[in-house]
């Protein structure tokens, strides 16, 4: 648990248009709220990104997610499972250093689950309180 | 292709202990193809050392950039004005471009960030094999392609040798016989008939034997110096 009660940690929180955007317009219908320092990005695919994407923003954020389509509910048939991969390439670049792996994580989520897009960003945002701030971070 | 392999983060921070400013230098050429050394592995490792720097309470400033190729003179003067802000130099480029960074900047410590393996392809994402060891006298023309020098693992000619089992090498069971290979290319190529030429013995002259090799063209030099 972070020392710091007060601690709100800064997250980058990267979207797939096809799903994880689209839940978060569907929750943001919803009115369901989202923790305020929760940057959201949007991608045209989970496989745009890159491990480069993840240690930028580390440099600046406490914790970064990708919010990618369904397994095998890709439009461009490969992209989550690439994501998937290149957020364990990350995992390993930040335990080489002394990171914490669970800092970067990879979620499944579908256009219409807005319910869902809310409690995700919600429990990743509480994981990386509880681990505290990123000790790499560059950019306080 | 030259192929590379970045090194340990640990040996390239340990590199790093005593300075403050860094520059990390990409090249454009073969390190971006391999993955070991282009703009996008400057920017991770840049992240990488950042953050392992912080995080142990020891600011380090990172500075990047990628060239087009280190192992041209021209390239590396063009990035004098940032070389003087810095406290030293960790090169992504092959051997041969560090040492053209170090070349340049005399009074700068240049760090080797990869290790460089071999000349080389790629047959898969990740996943690269040696193809030429620049010795200096090629003799695919008597070998279908494929050469012995550098893919047989006893380098040897008029093989193959007795450690050939099923096309695989005695050494590895990963490895290819490059002389099953070169039977059956030839094959391939209805010139089997080639292979009973006797090839003579490899002429090492042109190798490593006079020691650093040098090439010198003038029919290509339009004036004196570099």
């Amino acid at each position: 648990m972070s020392a710091d009660v007060n601690f709100q940690p800064k997250i980058v929180a990267f979207a797939c248009e096809n799903s994880g955007w689209l839940a978060a317009e569907h929750a943001a219908q919803l009115l369901l709220c989202c923790p305020e320092k929760v940057n959201l990005i949007k991608l045209p695919c989970s496989g745009k990104l890159d491990v480069l994407y993840f240690m930028k923003s580390l440099e600046k954020a406490d914790g970064t997610m990708i919010l990618a389509c369904q397994k095998e509910n890709c439009r461009f048939i490969k992209g989550n499972i690439r994501a998937a991969k290149r957020v364990t390439q990350t995992q390993n670049l930040l335990k080489e250093i002394g990171i914490q792996r669970e800092r970067v994580g990879i979620f499944y989520i579908a256009a219409n689950m807005g319910h869902k897009f809310a409690e995700t960003v919600q429990d990743f945002y509480d994981k990386i309180r509880e681990l505290g701030p990123n000790p790499g971070k560059v950019i306080k | 292709m030259i192929i590379a392999e970045r090194k340990p983060i640990a040996e390239i921070l340990g590199f790093l202990s005593k300075h403050q400013k860094v520059l990390v230098l990409g090249c454009g050429g073969c390190v971006t193809v391999c993955l070991a050394g282009g703009e996008k592995e400057v920017g991770i490792l840049g992240s990488q050392l950042a953050m392992a720097r912080n995080k142990e309470g020891r600011p380090l400033e990172v500075t990047q950039k990628t060239i087009e190729r280190q192992c041209d003179f021209e390239y590396l003067e063009g990035i004098r004005h940032i070389v003087k802000d810095v406290d030293a130099v960790l090169s992504l480029a092959c051997g041969i471009g560090i040492q053209t960074c170090a070349e340049v900047f005399p009074d700068l410590t240049v760090w080797p960030g990869v290790n460089t393996k071999f000349l080389g392809v790629n047959l898969n994402v990740g996943e690269w094999a040696e193809r030429c060891q620049a010795c200096g006298q090629c003799v695919l023309d008597k070998t279908g392609g494929i050469c012995p020098v550098a893919r047989c693992s006893k380098s040897i000619f008029n093989g193959p040798c007795g450690g050939s089992q099923g096309g695989k090498c005695e050494v590895s069971p990963d490895t290819a016989c490059a002389w099953a290979l070169i039977y059956d290319r030839l094959t391939r190529l209805g010139q089997v008939d080639s292979l009973r030429e006797i090839m003579s013995v490899k002429d090492w002259s042109y190798s490593r034997d006079g020691g650093p090799r040098k090439l010198v063209r003038e029919d290509l030099e339009l004036e004196s110096g570099k």
